[in-house]
């Protein structure tokens, strides 16, 4: 197996085509623990490294409270959770192989829901300061200080009318 | 003239986990807002979409609310 990845590898004009970046976003049981769920992130890049991915990114799980409540059969018996640890890795890999990662998640019962998503190298999260700045907010924002600026104007007006009238 | 969001921030990928962003174009009710509201080009639109979709699907927006 790894003799024909550094075959591939020495192709790098073929390697381009075939490789793809890949971001996995993952909702975990919030039965486990915080050290178990860290265990879980270390096996999943360490499967996905074995298949010869590129780990680019990724956040750790971190507990959320669910927008709506999801169900998952465990062992035949469906449990409901409206909490879940999530967390995302973003890796490049070959095209070929991101069905075996899909079976991978599958058959792993601590996920309770994953998404395969196709994305760019480039981080893609936008800072919440960044995200706060809207065009229609801007706008009004603009024609406040305005007003402040008149009256501060108008005040200084008066007291040197005043000052001129002593 | 309306314009858009995601072209005057040079937001090129739509990323499902920037919820603060897609917050922005859902109505109270949950639904995406059309681009004749917001001023979202096409394009986006349907970038914005597909991400409002995938974060649905994970949780992290509601498919109903209220």
């Amino acid at each position: 197996m790894s003799d024909v990845l550094k075959e591939e590898d020495i192709d790098s004009e073929k390697d381009s085509e075939r490789r793809q970046i890949y971001e996995i976003g993952y909702l975990l049981v919030p039965t486990l623990t915080e050290e178990n769920t860290i265990g879980i992130l270390g096996d999943m890049k360490n499967t996905l490294e074995n298949m010869g991915a590129e780990i680019i990114s990724s956040e750790m799980p971190k507990m959320i409270t669910l927008a709506y409540v999801m169900t998952k059969s465990i062992k035949n018996i469906r449990h409901r959770f409206d909490s879940a640890y999530f967390g995302w890795v973003k890796f490049e890999l070959e095209t070929a192989k991101i069905a075996d990662v899909k079976k991978y998640l599958t058959l792993n019962q601590d996920f309770i829901r994953f998404l395969i998503t196709k994305t760019v190298r480039e981080n893609t999260l936008v800072s919440r300061r960044y995200a706060g700045s809207g065009v229609g907010r801007r706008s009004k924002e603009e024609k406040k200080e305005v007003v402040e600026v008149n009256e501060e104007e108008i005040d200084k007006e008066i007291d040197a009318l005043a000052d001129a009238a002593v | 003239m309306k314009q858009d969001y995601f072209s005057a921030n040079n937001i090129k990928h739509i990323d499902y986990k920037n919820i603060d962003i897609l917050k922005r174009f859902l109505n109270p009710n949950g639904k995406i807002v059309g681009h004749k509201r917001t001023g979202v080009v096409s394009k986006n639109q349907r970038k914005l979409a597909r991400a409002v979709k995938n974060a649905r699907f994970l949780g992290l927006l509601p498919f109903v609310a209220r």
